[in-house]
């Protein structure tokens, strides 16, 4: 404890938004748990910390963010038997030990649902935190307006289509769950939670919700879909600002149409269709949206895309003549997430996607119930009567070889993308930091180190592992 | 005057470094009586800066009873500007050391009125009883603190324009735009400097060689205003070998020759002292032969 309640962290790196690393101070205030602006601290208010903590030439980094997260220690966010209590008791014990891997802010995730559960659901994952523990943020409901086709490991007899629209999100969700409100972005008395949603744009009335998903300040992710080139990217100008997982549940990367892979190099060549997004009643767009998939999908029936067949109406008279500059994006390229275990994706899938698009890279685990960094290999329950296997870091339903989410820590996620790019540790803790904390609109209060930023970190060493935990200013885990 | 002359940058640095933790330890500063510093910015002062920081570090000096003086802040620019002097003292150096920030003065250069700014600067030095050492640098064209060419030797604190020199040199902490550079400081006059009892100047490179030539072999003039330092009754000048190269041979060998001589000065006056020679106080008074 410091006597004037500042605190100073010496003798560290500290993680730039850029990905530089630079030996600087920090300070911070532990009685309001949130970073200083230390010069102004100095000058102004007249004051320097009391305790000063030298942190030996270790990396401080924000906490890492999680933005799909299943569940841990054995508690799934996507299970509820009846009782609010041990409900809750499960998002305070996943939150309270998930510090130890350095993460200090999760999304928790639900998969796919029997549809009356949701609302029940959604309500229980409103933002919680204790003084102790990470923060739950609100929820990320991964469906259940996914695509059969990519449906993973999600139950087909629930997935659902969306035939009106916003308004049938609004009726699986449940109303409250999705209310507008100006300022629940960073609101933690548990107003509303809604912060992701996953789903797959060419399912039928999708599309036409995205936009209103979106002004209501929910992030909405591509997700366990077979969108084609165009969907996708229409998708994107209509909002959509993720997509999840990449490279699982989605097409493979084909060079005719690139499908949701090729919004990472998207091009300023083709723009964008200028029509507004129609009403999602009108029949001819949901034959468009329900009928047409990805050419790379089904490799056999593919005929070559013609030219024009994607719009280019906006597309540059004039070539330009400013090195390292490109023109005319006609709309940002989407933040993506990767589940970067070794398994999910292969180290060259994920150097590939980083070089396409460094900044909008965000490590994810999608680790399941079983994620503890203590579990032995074997076979373990699920849900549903389901059980799987885990080996190393792998994870499969039982009896397949479907990949069922990961086991992996995210803080093993940063060493292993560290090592896979190339790139600097600095680099990668970027990608499961401010990125995730951007994507989501927060990245004035998590994933930095902005003066008033909450001093949620992590204390890595210079090899990526984690030392120490700190959640609003005080230590919550040491290594020791 | 005395003129040490060490090997490159850093060596100057621990040797001033040094030198002013022994004044302060020597000293003995307390809360009611606290040593008084004044400080410079540029590049020059940072290799003492960050050996400072080291002896701090390594627990052979507190500035816990130590109040520092800086010697001047651009008008306008925000405190916490990259730029500005307050940026610079915090970063390389109040943000590593244990100095009570109530014991920090800088000068506002975005107070409402500048004049009475200046005036309550040098009220407050008088106050804390003068400077006991002040520590500068110089530029290029030999001023100090902002005492561009031209100022007058008797001056106090007050708003300056900056030399057309001074601005272009600055241009490259402002885009390189010209235009970004503030035109005005509050600087601490030559006089301010003169007060205090004792002045230590750091001056490396060669391109502080013809300055410093000015300064201390040929008269006092308003022109080189460091030369002001010769009418002081106990300055040090700490160059590098890349800063004599404009100086006579002769100079560099007299000022070689007498640093030995100053050595054993000193080391006969602790003798005396130990063995209750000296009188009461003079232990506490400056001894040499340079003066």
């Amino acid at each position: 404890m410091s006597a004037n309640g500042l605190v100073c962290f010496t003798n560290c790196l500290l993680p730039q938004e850029d990905g530089g690393l630079i030996l600087k101070d920090l300070w911070i205030d532990e009685r309001r748990g949130v970073i200083l602006d230390a010069q102004n601290t100095f000058f102004e208010r007249k004051e320097r910390p009391d305790r000063v903590v030298d942190l030996g030439g270790n990396i401080l980094s924000p906490g890492l963010i999680d933005i799909q997260l299943n569940g841990a220690y054995g508690f799934d966010f996507s299970i509820y038997e009846g009782d609010d209590e041990a409900y809750k008791n499960g998002m305070k014990l996943v939150a309270e030990k998930i510090v130890e891997t350095g993460v200090t802010s999760i999304v928790p995730t639900i998969i796919t649902q029997d549809k009356k559960l949701y609302p029940k659901l959604l309500d229980l994952l409103r933002p919680f935190s204790t003084p102790t523990s990470a923060s739950l943020l609100g929820w990320h409901a991964e469906g259940p307006f996914i695509d059969m086709a990519k449906r993973g490991a999600h139950a087909p007899p629930f997935l659902l289509s969306a035939p009106d629209g916003f308004a049938s999100f609004e009726e699986t969700y449940g109303v409250q769950n999705l209310v507008d409100s100006e300022d629940w972005l960073m609101n933690t008395d548990g107003q509303c939670g809604v912060r992701i949603i996953t789903a797959a744009p060419e399912i039928k009335g999708v599309m036409g919700a995205v936009n209103e998903l979106v002004k209501r300040g929910v992030v909405f992710s591509i997700g366990h879909s077979i969108a084609s080139s165009q969907i996708a990217t229409t998708a994107v100008v209509q909002g959509a600002r993720l997509i999840t997982h990449l490279f699982n549940a989605m097409p493979q990367l084909h060079h005719r149409d690139p499908s949701i892979i090729g919004l990472l190099g998207a091009s300023p060549h083709l723009s964008v269709p200028v029509e507004d997004f129609p009403n999602p009643s009108s029949p001819t767009t949901a034959a468009m949206l329900s009928g047409v998939t990805s050419e790379a999908f089904d490799y056999v029936s593919t005929t070559p895309t013609k030219p024009g067949a994607m719009s280019r109406t906006a597309s540059r008279s004039e070539l330009h003549l400013d090195k390292g500059q490109i023109a005319d994006m006609a709309f940002d390229r989407p933040y993506y997430d990767m589940i970067v275990d070794g398994i999910h994706s292969h180290p060259n899938s994920v150097r590939l996607a980083y070089s396409a698009f460094p900044d909008g890279c965000i490590l994810i685990t999608d680790a399941m119930k079983i994620l503890d960094p203590n579990l032995r290999d074997g076979v373990h329950e699920w849900r549903d009567g389901k059980r799987f296997v885990k080996e190393g870091d792998k994870l499969y339903l039982e009896g397949t070889n479907t990949l069922a989410g990961s086991v992996v820590t995210l803080d093993k996620c940063v060493r292993n993308f560290s090592r896979f790019t190339g790139c600097s540790l600095g680099e990668a803790i970027k990608c499961a930091t401010f990125n995730p904390a951007k994507c989501l609109g927060i990245e004035n209060q998590k994933g930095t180190l902005r003066p008033g930023a909450d001093a949620d970190l992590v204390v890595l060493d210079r090899q990526g592992n984690p030392v120490s935990t700190w959640v609003k200013g005080r230590q919550v885990w040491s290594k020791d | 005057m005395r003129l040490i002359i060490r090997d490159d940058p850093r060596a100057v640095g621990d040797y001033i470094a040094n030198y002013i933790c022994k004044r302060i330890n020597d000293y003995k500063p307390t809360q009611e009586r606290p040593f008084v510093l004044g400080l410079p910015t540029g590049s020059s002062p940072i290799p003492t800066y960050k050996a400072l920081i080291k002896l701090v570090k390594d627990g052979k000096i507190t500035f816990k009873n130590v109040i520092t003086f800086n010697m001047d802040e651009y008008v306008g620019l925000p405190k916490d500007h990259s730029e500005s002097y307050h940026t610079f003292m915090f970063r390389e150096f109040f943000s590593h050391i244990d100095i009570p920030p109530s014991q920090v003065n800088i000068l506002n250069g975005n107070a409402e009125d500048l004049i009475g700014e200046c005036n309550a600067y040098e009220a407050k030095i008088k106050a804390v009883g003068g400077i006991e050492l002040f520590l500068g640098g110089i530029g290029s064209d030999g001023h100090i603190a902002f005492n561009e060419p031209g100022s007058s030797l008797a001056s106090r604190t007050r708003i300056k324009t900056l030399a057309y020199d001074t601005i272009l040199a600055n241009a490259r902490f402002f885009d390189n735009d010209i235009s970004q550079v503030p035109r005005m400081a509050l600087t601490v006059g030559v006089a301010t400097v003169l007060d205090s009892r004792e002045v230590v100047v750091v001056v490396t490179g060669q391109n502080k060689a013809l300055a410093l030539s000015k300064a201390i072999e040929e008269g006092v003039n308003h022109l080189w205003t460091l030369s002001a330092l010769q009418l002081h009754p106990w300055a040090l000048i700490v160059v590098d070998e890349d800063a004599t190269a404009e100086l006579h041979v002769k100079t560099v060998k007299y000022f070689r020759s007498i640093e030995m001589v100053q050595e054993e000065v000193e080391r006969t006056q602790a003798e005396l002292k130990a063995r209750g020679v000296l009188e009461a106080g003079a232990a506490e008074q400056q001894v040499g032969s340079m003066e």
